[in-house]
């Protein structure tokens, strides 16, 4: 009797432990057939239609098409390339004038999930493209103005091979670890280029600190360690100017800016760059608009976390744990790019209840940050006769840390507010300098006319001609 | 008397020129201060001459001078010079005009040796163009052998201009042009007349002691110049005729039992010039190039100005005004500018050098060049088209989606047309064009299949709803 009994027991509690997993497991696998996941839609909190759920990557191409179907007129999709398994990483791009750099508009990206298993920058970053368009359509003179004035560039994923492998884990068993790397096992925030290394051994032998990356096709596209995503986005950073850009990370609650490796090699050591005071400015733009992450009461994530070296909710990278060869750090030695990394959550992959608690907490600061573009001095480098001088350097006299000019001369030099004295250059061009005075915000407008070697020469043979033309005239030659 | 204003016009002159520009500089600053600085600096010249001249004017000084007419610290200077004059003048004249040729002729060859340096290597692209400072002499004219410029030199100098011109001319303008600038009064100008025909005169006489030792010396120009002489004498006579002092008798003998000598003088100094035009290749091809019978004037013309240029400028070099390589490299620059000034005015007799004059000797910038350029190529080739490279990957299929995405994309649309009817930007609502949209579309769906964003399946289901509206 017993063993019927038990058997039977055993089957309904074997069955109600598995309906209640089912159930549980059921709102996370959104490999469910579409009809399931309208309803589930319906039933999962909705407003103004962003739905805050876990996008898969069938989903998220949706959610972009989406908006982009709402806002044609001030959308594009597009994509840098392939993961290794061959998902695209898709980018959607916000600007009045889609497709077009407009000479003068500063370039932004935010990218995502570039640990596949940390969910939250994915999510948000597809509701901020939703809202974006919304908020645009609805007359929001902030967006609008944004969108206007810049390009925004959204990449929810970098890694969707990793997402999808986190993803497909059932709920508990979602860890630290799964779904991180690629599909090749690569950390794709320690595979970039280790710049930073170069520039320590350039600081002490005396060389440059920007724009490191000389040789592209063999130390990227010939590079066997790179994984394809990696290839794809610095192929990405070099084709367009970004002037700012945040990388969404998950696992703690912290603004995060260069240097991310530090110079001794030791553990933990804050490693300053050039622009340490622009970036702890930038950094505290996101974290001051944040609630958790600039809550001074935080308890740390985890109970035996050091989180001594947070500030106001931001941290020097290397100051926290030193990292070498992130995308962080590259940005800033390889391109004109300032980028910082946002972790925004101490979970990893939170419940999918959370993301809407997330959205509100972070809404205000990712548009804080978009803002952050439009601060220091811009403006356009050009010769005598009007035409722009692309690649000319821009210095600012004590940041150690020169921009250049893209290809219609124009350029952004992020600031703290501050007098300062820029010097434009260029091959075979006299130099010049300007003395600016940086508010906090907007950008000032300084424009450079470079006078080249040859047209100096020209105008002192006019001189001499002058000369010799008056002096003829008295002498009656 | 007369030195006085003589020498205080041409130093005027020279003062007045100045501001307008200094003499160029490779490295000259464009800062306008800064030649006002020259131009001050340059005024103590009269107080130079004081000093240099003070000595001398102790024992030789003899009282003619009429202090009380002027505004000019010229005045007292001039005066005691002029009882110098009488003694030291043929001795220099002599200097002034032999040595001149074989003078400038060294420091032509020293000239030489920096003749190749470029402009270029005056500027350090590490260095902002500001720095570039003035290397002339502050102090003005002096001598090669350091004494300063004597008022009576630069009348000297004048009056070896007009009498190599042959023109009256010359004075009548250099007076009416100070004039007009109040610089000098009537008296003063008159007084001026009377120490240029004494100079003048010296100047004959002295040509007619030189002519005899040059006798000899043949040219092929002598038949160039033959056309000319009537016309030199004329003018000559003329000059004689405006001096208002009883010189004129002298004077004229002098004129016509020298114009062999004058026309000997010019070739002379024409062989000389065109030695020196050995080093100005675009010239000297033009003047070889120019018919002589026909264009006699101009070559005359030519050959005047450029030698007189020449003069100028190595002057300016003696006197450390600027240093030898700055000349060559304004000769250099004038050689190539005068070239193409006379090429246009005489363009239908010489077409066929136009490919010489435009040899191009000045650098460009690109001596400049370094890896940076080769990176800036690079960067730009990367840049590539305006449009970023984020269209250009291959296209791809995706998997089939399923079809309830329909119901958002509907949605979507739907708010989109919505907001472009509201906010249409061309101006009326009522313009606004549906079936553009649709064609941006379909355009659109078409490029994002091809890219992998979309499938087919749902491009044709948004075409199909945009073609439902």
């Amino acid at each position: 009797m017993a063993g019927r009994g038990g058997r039977a027991l055993l089957a309904l509690c074997a069955a109600l432990a598995a309906g209640g997993w089912l159930l549980g497991a059921g709102a996370l696998e959104p490999g469910a057939p579409a009809a399931a996941g309208m309803r589930r839609r319906r039933r999962l909190q909705q407003e103004d239609g962003i739905s805050f759920e876990y996008h898969r990557y069938p989903e998220l191409r949706e959610a972009l098409v989406s908006v982009w179907l709402q806002c044609t007129a001030i959308s594009r999709i597009y994509t840098v390339g392939r993961s290794f398994e061959g998902r695209e990483l898709l980018v959607i791009e916000l600007s009045d004038n889609p497709g077009v750099h407009e000479p003068g508009e500063p370039e932004f990206k935010y990218i995502g999930n570039m640990h596949g298993n940390e969910a939250v920058g994915r999510e948000l970053l597809i509701f901020l493209a939703q809202y974006l368009c919304n908020e645009y359509q609805k007359g929001n003179e902030t967006i609008i103005k944004l969108i206007h004035n810049t390009r925004i560039h959204i990449m929810p994923s970098l890694n969707p091979d990793g997402f999808e492998k986190a993803a497909s884990q059932p709920g508990e068993l979602r860890d630290w670890l799964v779904g991180r790397s690629n599909a090749q096992g690569i950390d794709l925030n320690r595979n970039f280029p280790d710049l930073d290394r170069i520039a320590y051994i350039n600081e002490k032998e005396g060389g440059p600190n920007n724009h490191l990356l000389k040789n592209l096709k063999k130390i990227v596209d010939q590079n066997a360690k790179l994984a394809p995503e990696t290839k794809a986005v610095i192929h990405w950073i070099m084709d367009i100017p970004f002037v700012l850009s945040a990388n969404l990370h998950g696992g703690d609650i912290v603004a995060n800016y260069p240097y991310d490796e530090t110079r001794s090699g030791s553990a933990q050591e804050y490693s300053s760059c050039p622009d340490d005071a622009v970036f702890r400015s930038l950094a505290r733009a996101y974290s001051s608009f944040n609630p958790s992450m600039s809550d001074p009461n935080r308890p740390p994530c985890r109970k035996n976390d050091d989180d001594s070296s947070f500030v106001d909710g931001t941290t020097n990278g290397a100051a926290w744990y030193s990292i070498p060869g992130g995308m962080q750090d590259f940005n800033y030695l390889s391109s004109n790019c300032f980028e910082t990394t946002m972790e925004l959550s101490c979970e990893k992959f939170p419940p999918e209840e959370t993301l809407k608690t997330y959205w509100e907490d972070n809404k205000n600061s990712l548009i804080s940050y978009l803002e952050q573009v439009h601060r220091g001095v811009k403006g356009f480098v050009r010769d005598l006769q009007g035409n722009p001088i692309a690649n000319a350097t821009i210095s600012v006299e004590g940041i150690d840390h020169d921009v250049t000019s893209a290809k219609d001369g124009d350029y952004w030099r992020l600031l703290v507010p501050g007098n300062y004295k820029l010097t434009a250059s260029a091959p075979g061009y006299l130099a010049i300098t300007k003395k600016v005075a940086v508010p906090y915000s907007p950008a000032v407008g300084v424009d450079f006319e470079l006078e080249s070697f040859s047209e100096r020469k020209e105008e002192e043979k006019e001189e001499l001609m002058e000369w010799w033309k008056m002096m003829s005239e008295t002498l009656n030659f | 008397m007369g030195f006085l204003w003589t020498g205080a016009w041409i130093l005027v002159l020279v003062v007045q020129s100045s501001p307008i520009q200094a003499f160029p500089t490779p490295e000259g600053s464009q800062d306008k201060p800064v030649h006002n600085k020259e131009l001050s600096a340059e005024r103590p010249l009269n107080e130079q001459i004081a000093e240099a001249e003070a000595d001398k004017i102790k024992n030789i000084y003899s009282p003619e001078n009429k202090p009380g007419e002027s505004n000019y610290s010229f005045v007292d200077n001039l005066n005691l010079l002029k009882a110098i004059t009488e003694k030291e003048k043929n001795e220099k004249e002599r200097q002034s005009v032999r040595n001149s040729p074989y003078d400038n002729k060294l420091n032509m060859e020293d000239v030489d040796s920096t003749k190749n340096r470029r402009l270029i290597d005056d500027y350090d692209s590490t260095k902002s163009g500001l720095d570039h400072k003035i290397q002339d002499d502050p102090d003005g004219l002096h001598q090669l052998d350091g004494t300063p410029l004597t008022a009576e030199d630069i009348v000297q100098k004048i009056a070896t201009r007009i009498y190599e011109e042959n023109d009256r001319g010359v004075f009548d303008k250099i007076v009416s042009k100070l004039l007009n600038l109040g610089l000098i009064t009537e008296s003063q100008a008159h007084t001026l007349e009377d120490e240029v025909a004494e100079v003048l005169q010296k100047l004959i006489s002295k040509e007619a002691n030189s002519y005899e030792e040059k006798l000899n010396k043949p040219t092929s120009k002598t038949e160039s110049q033959s056309g000319k002489i009537p016309e030199k004498v004329i003018p000559m006579a003329a000059v004689q005729d405006g001096f208002a002092n009883g010189e004129n008798d002298e004077t004229v003998s002098n004129t016509l039992t020298l114009t062999n000598g004058l026309e000997r003088r010019t070739e002379t100094y024409s062989e000389d010039n065109f030695e020196e035009l050995q080093y100005f290749p675009n010239f000297y091809a033009l003047l070889k190039s120019i018919d002589s019978e026909k264009e006699a004037k101009e070559k005359e013309t030519l050959i005047t100005i450029m030698k007189t240029l020449i003069d100028f400028v190595k002057m300016m070099v003696k006197y450390g005004t600027i240093s030898p390589e700055e000349g060559v490299s304004y000769l250099e620059n004038l050689d190539e500018t005068i070239a193409l000034q006379t090429k246009n005015k005489l363009e239908k007799n010489v077409t066929d050098n136009k490919s010489k004059l435009f040899s191009a000797p000045s650098m460009k910038g690109h001596e400049e060049t370094d890896s940076t350029k080769e990176e800036a190529a690079k960067m730009e080739k990367e840049y590539g088209t305006l449009k970023d490279s984020t269209k250009d990957d291959n296209p791809r299929g995706k998997t089939d989606e399923p079809k309830g995405k329909t119901e958002a994309y509907l949605e979507a649309i739907r708010k989109n047309i919505e907001w472009l009817k509201k906010h249409n930007t061309k101006g009326n609502k009522e313009d606004y064009d549906l079936s553009k949209m649709k064609d941006f579309i379909n355009q659109q769906t078409e490029a994002y299949v091809e890219k992998g964003i979309l499938d087919k399946e749902e491009a044709d289901a948004i075409r199909r709803i945009y073609s439902s509206l």
